[in-house]
């Protein structure tokens, strides 16, 4: 683009583009929030109520 | 930004901010309870723990006290199974109602051990949480004298009442527990997906044998899983499961009040939100962990094989799946 933009003056300002993969200030300081907060236990979403090991693993198997 | 915006955001993330922060300390905590490990939750089934197939959460929200449920509860003759998460459980034996299950997940070392009374506590913590706390009110004032009458409560009435522990619980109240004659039977929080090859969850039951529950996020809707996943109950009520705070409660007096106000400072409009009940027209406050476990609590209860009454009268666990109505009419009905 700056191929075909040229403009026939000249600015003092530096503009610095930020790094695109930068973390804002918002992303930053609510992922240091969420270190400090939260529940007692996980929660897995859409794998049921209880899981009792499979059989073919042998991992459902022990005297339980 | 709209206002609240940032409160449901955070409630939103909680679900994997929750396992990266207790995970570690879950493992930790099974590894030394292993060799107390003699029953399986599953053990509770063949019981008969209630008639019938019905079953009342007692959770400690501030309807509990509000509504007078556990006297209500007791008065109203329900003969089916009474399970009472752990901070319920001071409330309950002191209106002497003996719960048939105590529900325990929290993996800390230092707090959940007091709801069961703690022997060794001499002096008043630094740690403000029990005068702060809303789940039972009675720490607020000379909490070294409510712990000790607790101690003697529970040694007295508790022997013989099963706990239905997560192997993330310390030590501390698993020594707790046995001291008092409190029987034991175990599982494994579901700390992830199952079905994935290096599944924690996997992993963790090869070890010891034990399931895996799904609990929700907090202890109240792990007893909700106890309940019909476990136990069998059809018919499960809530009571005192408000996931928020009364109509006029300050900020100050909620659980997580230190660390936001630390991490958002002036901002705490935005992130605490408010819920209108739809019978009552309260406005409830609650905070991003409160809501983020009312929105898990919806996600499970459209699974779940069981009808859910909220007793609760206030709060605000109120949507589909969810039926609200009174204790004396589901003891009845």
């Amino acid at each position: 683009m700056t191929d075909y933009l040229k403009g026939n003056y000249k600015v003092d300002a530096k503009i610095e583009e930020p790094e695109a993969d930068a973390p804002t200030s918002t992303d930053e300081f609510e992922k240091k929030a969420l270190s400090r907060l939260g529940g007692s236990i996980c929660f897995v979403s859409k794998k049921g109520f209880i899981w009792k090991g499979d059989a073919a693993d042998g991992s459902g198997t022990k005297d339980r | 930004m709209p206002r609240m915006d940032l409160g449901r955001r955070i409630a939103e993330r909680l679900a994997a901010a929750t396992a990266e922060r207790i995970t570690r300390t879950g493992l930790d905590n099974e590894k030394e309870n292993r060799p107390s490990i003699k029953h399986s939750v599953l053990d509770l089934a063949p019981l008969p723990l209630g008639e019938g197939d019905r079953a009342v959460v007692v959770a400690t929200g501030p309807s509990l006290r509000r509504d007078h449920s556990i006297e209500r509860l007791k008065r109203s003759g329900f003969t089916g199974a009474i399970i009472a998460v752990d901070s319920a459980l001071g409330a309950c034996l002191r209106e002497g109602l003996v719960p048939d299950v105590v529900v325990t997940v929290d993996p800390d070392s230092a707090r959940i051990v007091r709801w069961f009374g703690d022997p060794t506590l001499t002096e008043a913590p630094k740690d403000d949480y029990f005068r702060r706390q809303e789940m039972d009110p009675v720490n607020a004032y000379d909490e070294v004298a409510r712990n000790k009458e607790l101690v003697a409560l529970v040694n007295a009435r508790a022997a013989g009442v099963r706990v239905a522990a997560a192997t993330a619980a310390s030590s501390a109240v698993v020594k707790r527990c046995q001291a008092a004659g409190m029987e034991l039977y175990w599982w494994n929080p579901m700390y992830d997906d199952y079905d994935k090859p290096d599944s924690i969850s996997r992993a963790l039951h090869r070890v010891n044998g034990l399931p895996c529950l799904n609990g929700g996020g907090n202890v109240g809707t792990a007893a909700w899983v106890l309940a019909h996943a476990v136990l069998g109950k059809r018919r499960v009520a809530l009571v005192g499961m408000d996931f928020g705070y009364e109509p006029g409660t300050p900020y100050d007096k909620t659980q997580y009040y230190p660390e936001i106000v630390e991490e958002f400072g002036s901002r705490l409009d935005e992130v605490f939100i408010r819920v209108q009940h739809p019978v009552s027209g309260e406005v409830w406050l609650t905070d991003p962990p409160y809501y983020w476990f009312r929105e898990v609590f919806f996600e499970m209860v459209g699974e779940a094989d069981c009808e859910t009454f909220n007793c609760t009268e206030g709060g605000i666990l109120h949507g589909p799946g969810v039926k609200a109505t009174t204790l004396e009419e589901f003891v009845n009905g």
